[in-house]
């Protein structure tokens, strides 16, 4: 069965660029693939138990909601305590490492990413 | 040098008691006080006050008259008018004879107390052991030949570049009504060294020569001068109007020519409270060029996949102060408020521009996208000073779009992948407009940077077929 991969980001541009990258695990079923540019949304879904996930991509900085305190609300919910994170941002600073590697967040890549190595991630953290 | 003679002139007790309250917070200051111009000029006589605030409106002898006498009798006494009328007759009249600064009534405490300051500064610097520059001694690499017109500041925060920048355009409004260097671009180009250096702690000073006919502003640095991707766009842009060595960039600005016999006025810079400059190392002669340097043609970042330092910069500058959206709107001028709102029928255009290049691909419709959308928006962006790495994402996503025209309409793929990216990058900088000028609701107006810059350049990996390289070792780290 295809994994669900949910990415947020208030970027369009970002979003886009990660299906591209993803495009041939989208097309061969490997996954399914949703995004969210607004966290909130995904959070009010998440909450009410309209969505799910196998893994979450999530930006940093958004204007609603900072991708860690997302991060934070989702972890801190029974049903997703154990679903993997990860931060896909352009920051890099070892204090905002240290901030996500506490909440429990599985991975941190930094933009701007290789197509190949988010796929590669993708493949390691989901186990296919 | 002892304490600064600071006079406070004004017929009103209340107002001399404002006054005095706002100046004694500062250090190193003695006041008194006068009640009209005759009793000002007394004081000034007897007393020897360094900087006068003169009120205008006054019985016996108004400020005006006082001032003239003051004036003529110790012309190195500072004086600035402090007045409720707005008269800009009195103004020029007040300019006329000598008076440094204008300020209005009610009084903005933060702004007198920081002109005195600055005065004070150039007092004690005029006071010390430093030489003054020789009116002869050419800095600019263009022309040894100035006059006497040479006006210096010293650039260690953004209040003393905006000086600065008004100062600029005041002079050259009151020289000619058009030169032909582009003005605009020569303060942009300023204000990005200078806000750079600023925020690296450093100091700058900018040394102004002026002979009749052009205006040579050279900005001086101890180190060499960063020249950041967007720098090198606007020195581009100025072409052989501008010498750039490692610690100086020099502007030429030219009148047209048929306004070359236009007859300048002498004037005191007014109303300008960046400090003088103390000491200035001018470089030997032999170092300068008789003729006009042109500018050596400048790379522009684009199709290298490897990121440069400043691009990586860039990508992950961080601003430690967080700007919230309201506040910033409420800081920023009307005018590029309106000229923001405006992007709106870009939008249109932008769309429109999309669609053609889908409907008829050519390589003239990807120009006629980067030409007539994108470097709209970057205009408009280049205006707030804020957004360096949007506008420069976009200029040099543009730029590369018009290198591989030919080849993105020759790959259907690429071609689609174009027009759905650029649609995106559309949607993100309207909502992007959104959350900081009409919601307001960004916590941080620089959310979107750094995110949009990383995207552009993975699309112009995408046109371009070359993978990015950072230093960063772009695996994912897991924890």
């Amino acid at each position: 069965m295809a994994k669900r991969v949910i990415i947020v980001d208030d970027s369009r541009a970002v979003i886009a660029t990660a299906e591209l990258a993803l495009e041939e695990m989208i097309d061969t079923g490997v996954i399914e693939f949703k995004s969210y540019l607004n966290p909130l949304d995904l959070l009010g879904a998440l909450q009410a138990g309209a969505e799910n996930f196998d893994l979450l991509i999530s930006d940093v900085n958004m204007p609603q909601l900072n991708g860690l305190e997302l991060a934070k609300a989702i972890k801190s919910d029974e049903r997703y305590k154990t679903k993997p994170i990860i931060i896909l941002t352009t920051e890099s600073s070892n204090e905002m490492k240290m901030a996500g590697k506490e909440i429990g967040v599985t991975g941190w890549m930094v933009k701007p990413f290789s197509d190949e190595k988010l796929v590669k991630s993708l493949k390691m953290v989901l186990g296919v | 040098m002892d304490n600064i003679r600071l006079l406070i002139v004004d017929d009103v007790e209340d107002n001399r008691l404002v006054l005095r309250a706002i100046c004694r917070k500062l250090e190193g200051f003695e006041i008194q006080e006068a009640q009209d111009g005759i009793e000002a000029v007394e004081k000034a006589d007897s007393w020897s006050p360094h900087i006068i605030l003169m009120d205008i409106m006054m019985p016996r002898l108004d400020g005006f008259e006082a001032s003239k006498i003051i004036k003529e009798r110790y012309p190195h006494i500072i004086i600035m008018a402090v007045t409720a009328v707005i008269d800009p007759k009195m103004e020029e009249n007040m300019a006329s004879i000598g008076v440094a600064a204008y300020i209005r009534k009610p009084i903005d405490k933060d702004l007198i107390r920081f002109k005195l300051q600055n005065f004070s500064t150039l007092l004690r610097s005029k006071e010390g052991k430093h030489k003054k520059l020789s009116a002869k001694e050419a800095l600019n690499p263009f022309c040894s030949d100035i006059r006497h017109f040479k006006t210096i500041f010293d650039i260690s925060d953004t209040d003393a570049m905006m000086d600065f920048g008004m100062w600029i355009l005041g002079r050259c409004e009151e020289r000619v009504a058009a030169l032909c260097t582009k003005v605009d671009t020569v303060i942009e180009l300023f204000y990005e060294i200078m806000r750079y250096e600023i925020r690296q702690g450093g100091s700058l000073a900018i040394i102004i020569e002026e002979s009749f006919e052009e205006i040579y502003i050279t900005m001086k640095y101890d180190e060499t001068i960063n020249l950041k991707p967007k720098t090198m766009v606007l020195l581009r842009e100025l072409g052989n109007a501008c010498i750039v060595r490692d610690t100086i960039v020099c502007i030429r600005l030219q009148m047209q020519q048929e306004q070359k016999s236009f007859e300048v006025k002498e004037a005191l810079p007014l109303l300008t409270t960046a400090v003088p400059v103390i000491e200035i190392k001018v470089e030997p002669q032999s170092q300068r060029v008789s003729e006009p340097m042109v500018l050596k043609e400048i790379p522009l970042p684009k199709e290298t996949r490897a990121l440069h330092s400043d691009e990586k910069e860039m990508l992950h500058q961080s601003f430690i102060y967080k700007t919230t959206a309201v506040k910033y709107v409420s800081e920023i001028g009307g005018d590029v408020l309106d000229e923001i709102r405006d992007l709106v029928s870009v939008d249109e255009e932008w769309r429109d521009k999309l669609s053609i290049l889908e409907e008829e691909p050519s390589a003239q419709n990807i120009w006629n996208f980067v030409d007539g959308v994108l470097s709209v928006y970057v205009g408009a962006i280049n205006n707030l000073f804020e957004f360096t790495a949007l506008a420069y994402a976009l200029t040099s996503l543009g730029s590369c779009l018009k290198e591989h025209a030919d080849a993105v309409i020759a790959d259907a793929t690429k071609r689609k992948n174009v027009v759905m990216f650029m649609e995106h990058l559309g949607s993100d900088l309207v909502s992007w407009r959104d959350h900081i000028f009409s919601l307001q609701d960004a916590g941080d107006i620089h959310y979107l940077d750094s995110s949009f810059f990383s995207s552009c350049m993975q699309i112009e990996g995408m046109i371009s077929n070359k993978e990015i390289e950072t230093d960063d070792d772009n695996e994912m780290e897991f924890f």
